[in-house]
């Protein structure tokens, strides 16, 4: 579903507030069915570029577009095409769930049997159609992240830019946030999300781009983030039937072995060698009369990643 | 039970189906005619029916007009029927009236869209396809809605008073009227008073001082209605009393359009053209101050009071828009330079409706020259077939005129000058919302005429003098001394040289702003956004007919 053409651009953006640099000269792409995340610890410049790029806010210079339209130029143009959702959103009082949805689909100039439509089919999306006449303000935070995702989609938008929609939400309103999101990817929406759960967003994202002090420090694939970000050592664990003591005394013989700790029937190393050299080290210990039962080289997340890109500063 | 019985349990009466028929078309018309509704005014609605602030509100306008019916017949006793108790028993439920339409209204407007501010509702809404005007019409619809709400509460009330007589129909219609314009009004101001804050401390203080303005105008409200109906200070049968309604409608709705493009342009986003709506506007009201003028001169005669009233407002009108359009930025953003004027004419006459605070100074100075064009030459011409008013007797009061004219656009000239040379500089370092701008405008004049008023109050020597020199700063006294005379006295000349020497200078400085924000020319628009509008053309175009014979070419 990816095409080559950008549907959203970053180009060289800076957003100064006084002395601070929220966003600095930030450029970057994301292709039309793609899904980026976005992704800097607090304070990085994550809400601020989102917000400028939902036209909320202007930037101090650069532009950004969407779908070829300048935000700080043409923002009643890209809204039509950009649905946003903040990380943090009110509601309105003695309003119900399809009564919230129905205002926006009217502000979105829907009328009629279109505007109906509209809010049933975002209704039916996001699980809200039991609670249709539910008061938004009893909603629960998992119940209201939904309702705020309907009102992002009311207008049908081909970008979706949303901001910590999983914040706050118990593990199985995360899963199905994360089933919702990825079957917007798969209808062709461009996603820029962003997220403190990474491990999420490593499931969902093509695109990865980490922002720290408002500058992008590195973007791309997952996989080429932690192939960029590859420690020279990997992390083994070792479990063996019995004692792991004499696999222990073995593995000090052994090349490219270091930071060895042995514990009960397992033992854990590091071992600067390639992948190859690891399924050697292993056909080694096996025809060395161990009896191996579990051998795992431990995979660098997306979490490593940022933890090693990343220096925790704030601004 | 019978098997009639049964029969019409299981199927409804032929009346009632067609009743429920009558009643799906009546909600299929009344969904098509909500299609067309502004969406906050159905939201706000749907929302207002549920909310408690409503419901009591409209259970205490009740409460109170009933009380005040039983207390007031109660209090006239047999009075009721042998005198006019009318006007009385109008005067309490003007007052139960006026307090919701008059504060509660106004205030609910301003808090609408602050409200909506604190809750994070606001940006979500300003994303949507809702432009600001939509924004500003529908929180307008919403009072005007409950307005209608509580007229309708209490006008068996009204009706009543007619019954105990005393009070006719015009009265009580005429009070009704401007009681509904006042609250549209007020609670336009309102809506504009939200606009102009955003964040919290400043929403508490003017807030505070929102209340205050709508309790002042609910006093004056009752004050005047008081006049009206137990005063009868009011002819209907004098020409005048009509006359004078019309200007003050006119006033009204010049003033509540340039309220209304004011609060849609604090809404509208930064790149956009907040400007140009709002100078034809300001032209417009100068043209109806004019054109009523000019009626009141060729009615009554060429009065020297008269053109000097004029001058005076027509003054008073650009210098306070000149205040707020010294604010605008000094940049055009790419969006507006797409549809500036490039015709040679265009950009003579039309680049002063550019935003800036240069084209604004210009505008100002050249609505004050055109008022005085219109004073001072025009209308005397055109009244001179009857041979009054350059006659010798009047001759002086047509030189201290042009005195005055003169000395008033060199204030306004120096003022506004100043002021937007500070508000460049200020600038540099921030940026200046409207608020301050008109803040820092308000403080120079306060400067200007405060200081030397309070030196010579101080100085024993200059204590008991009446005008002098060390005045010049102050445009109120100045200004004054010269109208009282009804001839140039004797500081004419000394005050037109300083006067005209500061002003030109500081027209000078300005002209260097003014020159970079003139020489703006006309931008292509992206390609993008051509591409797009040639598609949106495409689709307006109706499709060619299909040929249906040999003939049809």
């Amino acid at each position: 579903m990816i095409d080559s053409r950008p549907m959203l651009q970053l180009h060289n953006l800076y957003r100064y507030f006084g002395q601070t640099r929220a966003v600095d000269n930030v450029s970057f792409s994301v292709r039309r069915g793609e899904v980026f995340g976005y992704i800097g610890p607090n304070g990085a410049g994550k809400t601020t570029s989102m917000r400028i790029l939902a036209t909320l806010d202007l930037p101090t210079s650069g532009d950004a577009t969407v779908d070829g339209f300048s935000v700080v130029d043409d923002p009643d143009r890209v809204r039509l095409r950009l649905g946003f959702m903040p990380d943090n959103f009110g509601t309105y009082p003695n309003v119900n769930v399809r009564e919230y949805l129905d205002f926006f689909a009217r502000a979105y100039k829907f009328t009629g049997r279109e505007r109906k439509m509209a809010v049933e089919r975002v209704m039916d999306f996001t699980g809200l159609d039991v609670l249709a006449e539910k008061p938004t303000t009893g909603l629960s935070k998992g119940m209201k992240q939904r309702l705020c995702l309907g009102r992002t989609l009311i207008h049908d938008p081909a970008v979706l830019v949303l901001d910590e929609p999983a914040a706050g939400l118990d593990p199985r309103a995360r899963i199905e946030l994360r089933v919702m999101i990825r079957a917007l990817a798969d209808q062709g929406k461009t996603i820029l999300i962003s997220s403190h759960i990474l491990t999420e967003l490593a499931e969902i994202c093509d695109v990865v781009g980490i922002i720290e002090r408002g500058q992008l420090i590195v973007t791309g694939t997952v996989d080429e983030i932690q192939q960029q970000c590859r420690k020279p050592h990997n992390s083994v664990e070792v479990r063996v039937i019995g004692d792991a003591a004499p696999l222990a005394k073995w593995l000090c013989e052994q090349a490219d072995v270091s930071e060895l700790h042995a514990n009960g029937s397992s033992a854990t190393f590091t071992h600067a060698g390639d992948p190859q050299a690891e399924a050697d080290l292993l056909r080694s210990m096996i025809e060395a009369g161990f009896r191996v039962v579990a051998f795992g080289s431990q995979e660098q997340t997306l979490e490593d990643v940022f933890m090693h890109v990343t220096k925790g500063l704030v601004q | 039970m019978s098997s009639a019985a049964a029969e019409s349990t299981l199927q409804p009466p032929a009346a009632t189906a067609d009743g429920l028929e009558h009643n799906r078309l009546v909600d299929r018309l009344l969904e098509r005619l909500g299609d067309h509704l502004n969406p906050i005014l159905v939201k706000e609605t749907r929302q207002a029916l549920k909310s408690k602030q409503f419901v009591i509100t409209f259970g205490l306008l009740l409460i109170l007009a009933w009380s005040w019916s039983l207390l007031g017949v109660a209090m006239a006793g047999t009075d009721v029927y042998y005198s006019a108790q009318g006007p009385g028993m109008f005067m309490g439920y003007f007052i139960v009236l006026a307090f919701p339409l008059l504060v509660i209204v106004p205030f609910g407007a301003f808090r609408s869209l602050t409200g909506e501010r604190e809750d994070n509702t606001y940006e979500l809404m300003s994303i949507t396809g809702l432009n600001p005007r939509q924004v500003v019409s529908g929180k307008l619809g919403i009072s005007a809605l409950q307005m209608a709400v509580y007229l309708s509460a209490i006008s068996p009330c009204l009706a009543f008073t007619y019954m105990l007589r005393g009070i006719d129909f015009v009265t009580i219609m005429m009070i009704l009227v401007y009681l509904v314009l006042g609250s549209l009004g007020l609670s336009l101001l309102g809506l504009l008073a939200g606009t102009l804050v955003s964040q919290k401390h400043w929403q508490v203080i003017m807030s505070v001082g929102v209340i205050i303005g709508l309790l002042f105008a609910f006093w004056v409200g009752c004050r005047l209605c008081g006049g009206m109906v137990i005063e009868q200070q009011v002819d209907f049968f004098d020409t005048e009393f009509w006359v004078v309604n019309a200007v003050l409608l006119t006033a009204y709705l010049s003033y509540f359009a340039l309220l209304f493009f004011a609060s849609a342009a604090q809404l509208t986003f930064s790149s956009d053209n907040r400007t140009t709506r709002l100078r034809i506007v300001m032209v417009v009201q100068h043209f109806l101050l004019t054109a009523w003028f000019a009626w009141g001169i060729f009615a009554h005669g060429l009065e020297s009071e008269l053109l000097l009233a004029y001058i005076t407002m027509a003054g008073l009108h650009w210098y306070a828009m000149g205040a707020c359009m010294s604010s605008e930025a000094t940049e055009l953003s790419p969006r507006i330079k797409r549809n500036l004027p490039q015709s040679f004419l265009g950009r003579v006459f039309l680049t002063w409706f550019n935003p800036g605070p240069g084209t604004g100074y210009i505008l100002s100075i050249a609505g004050l020259i055109s008022a005085m064009v219109m004073g001072l030459l025009i209308l005397p011409l055109l009244d001179m077939s009857n041979g009054l008013y350059l006659s010798p007797a009047r001759s002086s009061n047509y030189g201290m005129l042009c005195a005055y004219s003169f000395i008033g656009l060199f204030y306004l000239m120096i003022f506004l000058g100043l002021g937007n040379i500070l508000l460049r500089l200020a600038r540099r370092v921030s940026q200046v919302g409207v608020v301050l701008a008109v803040l820092i405008q308000i403080l120079l004049l306060l400067v200007g005429c405060g200081v030397p008023v309070v030196i010579q109050l101080m100085s024993p020597t200059l204590r008991e003098m009446d005008y002098s020199l060390l005045q010049v700063t102050n445009p109120f006294w100045t200004l004054a001394h010269m109208a009282d005379r009804w001839s140039a006295p004797l500081e004419t000349v000394p005050l037109l040289l300083i006067l005209g020497t500061t002003a030109l200078v500081l027209l000078i400085v300005n002209l260097v702003g003014v020159a970079r924000e003139v020489r703006h020319v006309r931008i292509a628009s992206p390609r993008r956004v051509s591409e797009e509008d040639a598609v949106m053309a495409a689709e307006k175009v109706p499709a060619e007919p299909e040929k249906t014979s040999p003939w049809d070419d």
